[in-house]
């Protein structure tokens, strides 16, 4: 039993994916293409990053916007825009329309926000007639941290969308953050359910949502997961603090996925270890048909080549 | 330690030294006959409080002997119950039953600020079954008391039935919260509370037991059951306390045992400086004897 569990953990842990690099050569090693439709294009990052993709080989790219700026931003890039197919959109909310609809007609494969504003972006997603939620889904966003001084992964929810989760929306965000685990070769992730300390008490609501989570994932409500909540970040990814707390959890300091109580703790989480630690995220929107790659203008150009990476690993 | 039957109460109670029990308004016959088996059975060394008249009529027409007893002459109900709590209030006995008196007299005697018996712990009522169809006597709480408990209720209530299953060598009590469904239902509050308990049992919050929760009452009684289920659990099927969502499914559990499955039941109240024998009319005799064992046994 014991020497069966060892080699089943050897195998899952070379199928394991362990840092954004790996996750680039796994998409690679596809060998095949997915079509990202950018909307509004013309911002340098974006072609940076778009092209890098595209000349690896495992991404074609529809720039989508006012062709004559698009071809000047790619210039200015010392990027041939020939690498692209352009489709000419005079305004934001029509390059994120011909976004959305090239993806719903199978033209293309991920949808990416170019230099458009979130808000009309979204507004595209989510159109109930044009868009592409899945019905009654959860809009989300689910990143993959890379820090060095972390042994794995680290996928976090959710940095960008919900303010204030409540339990449904937590549960969806946990099956989110499952869901694209299971794509890095994580099989049975561990859940930490992230509070300020791991006791229940009432004068902290998440810690009721944590408990009502946990049993539902004993009970097999919330399948294909270790989790456990209230714990704070200490318990949930480093094992010393298990040893000196003594609090008994199957987490076990050895978190994969981290679930926050709000935007606002999960927000600074990522950007403090980007800022601080050389830490790295490939992030995207869940609760759509395609993925939908989504980053603040300010993100480099290696930060929108890795959620380019994720989006193909997960189309 | 587990107990099989009523009789393993008497094995705690042999080894311990008697206690005292003081029956407040003691001329009722049942009450009356129940304490005086006890008495005879070397389980408790009884002080009747009430109307001696009453007694000595009661004890000459069921022909109890009450040669030797100590009975403090009280013929006003209200002065029995007051003096009954009070010399409980000053440690001079150890166990306080209910007599020929309403139980809203009683508890308002024990939650007297001045000379009751409040510890500032929730009162609750449990219930311990003695049922055929099961391995090991099984408790039940509460059924009688607490009509609709919150989860702040639901915690106290376990505290205090715990720390009385531990008193009766239970080190790990396997307590089931129980709820119509073993899944967690949003539209079920019990099935909520369930959750909140099991992890504060999780995290020290609970201490001294194992909480399991929400489990349907035939996960929590039955091992097959749970296991046709995939139910993992410590607690199904073996289950110590059943703690319910409230009285009414507690108080028709209590008496279709009972009534349909032809249960023993022993019940004292909880909470407060010593066990309360509160058993209520309809109960037999049988139940109420086995009620004052428990309280010997239960009795610090």
């Amino acid at each position: 039993m014991t020497v069966y569990f060892f080699l089943q953990q050897q195998v899952n842990n070379r199928e394991m994916i362990k840092s954004l690099r790996e996750m680039v050569e796994k998409v690679l090693s596809f060998k095949r293409k997915r079509r990202i439709a950018v909307a509004w294009a013309h911002d340098p990052n974006t072609v940076g990053a778009i092209s890098k993709a595209v000349n690896e080989g495992f991404a074609e790219a529809i720039m989508i916007g006012r062709s004559a700026e698009i071809v000047k931003t790619c210039r200015s890039q010392g990027v041939d825009e020939k690498a692209f197919h352009i489709v000419v959109a005079d305004n934001e909310a029509d390059a994120s329309a011909r976004a959305v609809s090239l993806t719903r007609e199978g033209e293309a494969d991920v949808v990416m926000k170019g230099l458009v504003g979130t808000d009309k972006f979204l507004k595209a997603i989510m159109d109930r007639e044009n868009g592409i939620m899945k019905p009654d889904a959860v809009l989300t966003y689910v990143g993959a941290l890379e820090i060095p001084a972390y042994h794995k992964l680290l996928f976090i929810s959710d940095p960008a969308v919900i303010p204030f989760p409540n339990l449904d929306q937590k549960i969806a965000m946990a099956g989110y953050a499952i869901e694209m685990a299971a794509r890095f070769g994580v099989a049975k992730p561990k859940v930490a359910l992230i509070g300020a300390s791991e006791k229940m008490s009432r004068h902290f609501e998440n810690s009721v949502d944590y408990a009502i989570m946990c049993k539902m994932a004993e009970r097999g409500q919330i399948k294909n997961c270790i989790m456990d909540g209230p714990l704070d970040l200490f318990l949930a990814c480093d094992k010393k603090s298990i040893e000196i707390k003594g609090v008994p959890t199957p987490v076990d300091g050895d978190a994969d996925i981290l679930l926050f109580p709000s935007l606002e703790s999960c927000n600074p989480f990522y950007k403090g270890l980007m800022l601080f630690a050389q830490a790295e995220l490939a992030g995207l929107i869940r609760g759509t048909d395609k993925p939908v790659v989504l980053m603040s203008r300010s993100e480099s150009e290696l930060s929108k080549y890795y959620c380019i990476a994720l989006s193909c690993l997960m189309a | 330690m587990v107990l099989k039957n009523m009789g393993d109460l008497k094995t705690i109670v042999a080894g311990k030294p008697r206690k005292k029990l003081v029956l407040a308004a003691a001329q009722d016959q049942h009450s009356l006959g129940a304490v005086l088996r006890a008495w005879k059975d070397n389980i408790i060394e009884p002080i009747l409080i009430g109307d001696k008249e009453g007694i000595q009529n009661i004890s000459y027409e069921n022909g109890y002997d009450i040669e030797g007893l100590r009975i403090i002459n009280e013929p006003d109900i209200d002065m029995s119950v007051e003096m009954a709590v009070k010399m409980l209030n000053s440690k001079q006995a150890d166990i306080l039953m209910k007599g020929k008196v309403g139980t809203s007299t009683l508890l308002r005697c024990v939650l007297n600020k001045e000379w009751g018996l409040r510890t500032g712990n929730l009162l609750s009522h449990i219930a311990l079954f003695e049922v055929e169809t099961y391995h090991k006597l099984i408790a039940v709480t509460d059924v009688a008391m607490n009509i609709s408990p919150n989860l702040k209720d639901k915690i106290a209530i376990v505290n205090n039935s715990v720390s009385f299953l531990n008193r009766l060598g239970y080190s790990m009590p396997k307590v089931a919260v129980l709820g119509a469904v073993e899944m967690v239902n949003e539209n079920m509050e019990a099935t909520l509370d369930a959750a909140l308990l099991s992890k504060m049992n999780q995290r020290d919050q609970i201490r001294h037991c194992i909480i399991d929760g929400p489990l349907a009452f035939d996960n929590a009684i039955s091992l097959e059951s749970a296991k046709h289920k995939g139910i993992k659990s410590e607690v199904a099927g073996d289950t110590d306390l059943l703690l319910m969502p409230d009285i009414e499914v507690g108080n028709v559990l209590y008496k279709s045992l009972v009534f349909f499955a032809k249960a023993k039941v022993a019940s004292i109240i909880l909470g407060a400086l010593v066990p309360i024998v509160l058993t209520s009319r309809s109960d037999s005799e049988q139940a109420k004897y086995d009620s004052v064992l428990l309280s010997a046994a239960a009795s610090k």
